[in-house]
């Protein structure tokens, strides 16, 4: 191993050890970058060893900063937070709450679905875990604890549904992974939609086996009369907002508008959306865009620091010795793949998606690529890797936010036991998905067609 | 919490209205889309300025946006042992890592994307597709100047950390800050 790729090495311990001092990560990455292109100056011009790193091209890094700022595809990313944020304070999954309630109450672990029906249309529009974990369990969880729901599996219900939101298309993970594979976004979208559809599937099943199974701890509320009234009640809650995601998506799909135009209405239908239901209360509006300032502003921070962290690795030789190592694991491309997945998973215990998606996808995806697999299929799955990490104990992120909102009788155990049962299912979703590739990679292709 | 300082007083409400201001961007950004969109689809025409207008508004309004989010400590941590600490050990890793960590990558921004306005200045350089927008080193300024506010809010920060440190007593304590909002 050469000095540069020990530096190399070096580095990239040096960013996970920190990591858990608590600083900001994207100013330990570009730090970091900062560092080690002066230690590496220091070991060439005073001890001889030679590595080719000097400032100027540490400076690359202001090129690489323009080319994000000049990236009109990003634009999408505020407005889909934007609409996302609008959609959560303007009281749309309340009503969708009442409403389906009503109607699925009657099933036993009906309000267990309600809570992943809303999770499937709401949270789709945010893509941050924390808010739709929050969200889910303000809304869903007292109502499962007072209709006496075992509280394990109200909890795991709402931490499991709460991290399906960063998969389902339009989510702001998907943007931001296929800007950094170079990717279109449509087909990421596209390829996520059977993954996500299936995983909603498989929970409500579950739900439903558990309802019938052992009825007590997942009741039926007393049957209350549906009569048209209800129905057309639950109708006017679903449509609007459902309406306006599938307008987002099928524009981008059907080719008719760009990501950016499409999250840019879908941000107006929503601040209209809040007006027509006279959610937009003083005050509302400024606390929203404030909020979008500060989730626009921690995403991109990271970006530019990984920006320049990236740069520095590459220049020492990282992404090379990354690549050597893994082709010369002892499996075959699809035993590298899985050590790769496996990876993926155990550092989402302690880094974000953000993080993930920003540093270690570009730097395992073109292994991936060119070992022959197809670039949405492999994406997808390290994305559905990513969720199932931040379900799973001991330091899941869901967990955390979960515990943070979670009155007293949900403790920290009670939720542990409650994403046990879910986290199987992600294990289920993520073999279906291996060997069956067509899932994700059908829908895409029929784009072309 | 970290004690206010005769600097941090002078810095820390001018970039919190800064980044009540940025928000509005977002707003700014929403109606050139809509208003590029009505145009195209509903009368055939594409301007090639609104498009651009887009990711000028977009650039400015996060690279404005991060010294509001240090500000607000909004910025992701991972805060597994972090929580545990004593305000103590928190404020000697701000310490460390503002001085190790986030100074020398601002000062490479700084440092480097001050010559990359400049020349476009000198050039007058301007969008290269045709009917683009003008001024090209203007939006390119927006990038020395988001960090130079994000130094300003380090150096804010700096000086209360150093406060709590080595300076702690009775009188620099001052009981709800209003900046230390948690995410």
């Amino acid at each position: 191993m050469s000095g540069s790729e020990l530096l190399a090495v070096l580095m990239l311990l040096s960013f996970i050890g920190l990591v858990f001092s608590g600083f900001p990560i994207a100013w330990l990455l570009g730090g970091l970058a900062v560092l080690f292109t002066a230690l590496a100056i220091v070991l060439d011009v005073d001890f001889q060893v030679p590595i080719g790193l000097d400032w100027n091209y540490a400076s690359i890094t202001v090129d690489r900063i323009w080319n994000v700022m000049e990236n009109w595809v990003m634009v999408a990313l505020p407005m889909f937070i934007f609409m996302g944020l609008l959609l959560d304070r303007s009281g749309i999954a309340r009503d969708l709450m009442t409403g389906f309630a009503r109607i699925l109450g009657g099933v036993r672990g009906g309000l267990a679905i309600t809570v992943t029906v809303i999770g499937l249309l709401l949270a789709a529009t945010t893509g941050i875990i924390g808010a739709s974990v929050v969200l889910l369990a303000l809304l869903g969880l007292p109502v499962m604890l007072r209709q006496g729901y075992d509280p394990a599996l109200a909890a795991g219900t709402v931490c499991a549904v709460g991290t399906l939101g960063i998969l389902i298309p339009p989510s702001i993970m998907l943007v931001l992974m296929a800007d950094r594979m170079a990717m279109s976004v449509g087909d990421l979208f596209l390829g996520a939609v059977f993954p996500g559809a299936l995983l909603g599937a498989l929970y409500i099943l579950y739900l439903l086996g558990y309802g019938l199974l052992r009825p007590e701890s997942a009741p039926a509320t007393p049957r209350e009369r549906v009569d048209w009234r209800v129905i057309l009640e639950l109708f006017a809650a679903i449509l609007p907002p459902a309406l306006l995601i599938l307008a987002v998506l099928g524009s981008i799909f059907m080719g008719l508008a760009t990501p950016t135009e499409a999250a840019g209405v879908g941000a107006a239908g929503a601040l209209l959306l809040a007006w027509l239901k006279r959610q937009l209360k003083p005050g509302v509006l400024p606390e929203v865009l404030r909020e979008t300032t500060q989730t626009t502003a921690f995403i991109f921070a990271v970006l530019l620091g990984a920006t320049a962290f990236a740069l520095v690795l590459r220049g020492l030789g990282g992404d090379a010795l990354i690549e050597r190592a893994l082709l010369s694991l002892p499996f075959g491309p699809t035993g590298i793949l899985i050590c790769i997945l496996l990876a993926t998973f155990l550092l989402g215990f302690f880094l974000d998606w953000i993080e993930l998606t920003l540093i270690i996808l570009p730097l395992v995806a073109p292994v991936v690529v060119g070992l022959g697999f197809d670039p949405v299929w492999f994406t997808i799955l390290f994305a559905v890797c990513l969720q199932t990490s931040f379900l799973t104990p001991p330091v899941g992120f869901a967990i955390f936010y979960l515990k943070g909102v979670a009155p007293p009788g949900v403790d920290v155990m009670t939720i542990y036991r409650g994403v046990l049962p879910f986290i199987a299912l992600q294990l289920l979703a993520l073999i279906i998905l291996f060997y069956w590739q067509g899932l994700v990679t059908w829908l895409p292709a029929q784009a072309y067609g | 919490m970290l004690p206010h300082t005769w600097l941090s007083r002078r810095i820390d409400p001018l970039l919190l209205r800064l980044g009540q201001l940025t928000g509005w961007l977002w707003l700014l950004l929403l109606l050139t889309i809509v208003g590029n969109v009505t145009l195209r689809y509903a009368f055939g025409e594409g301007y090639i300025q609104f498009e651009e207008l887009q990711w000028h508004l977009y650039a400015t309004g996060f690279l404005l946006a991060l010294s509001y989010a240090y500000q607000t400590d909004a910025h992701i941590r991972v805060d597994i042992l972090h929580e545990r600490w004593s305000p103590r050990t928190r404020a000697w890793i701000e310490l460390y890592g503002t001085l190790l960590m986030l100074l020398p990558f601002l000062t490479l921004v700084l440092v480097y994307s001050i010559p990359f306005v400049h020349s476009s200045f000198m050039h007058g350089e301007v969008s290269q597709a045709p009917g683009g927008l003008p001024l090209r080193w203007l939006i390119k300024a927006m990038l020395p100047l988001g960090f130079a506010l994000l130094l300003l809010a380090a150096l804010s920060r700096l000086s209360r950390v150093w406060s709590l440190l080595f300076l702690r007593r009775a009188d620099t304590v001052e009981a709800g800050s209003g900046s230390d909002h948690e995410r």
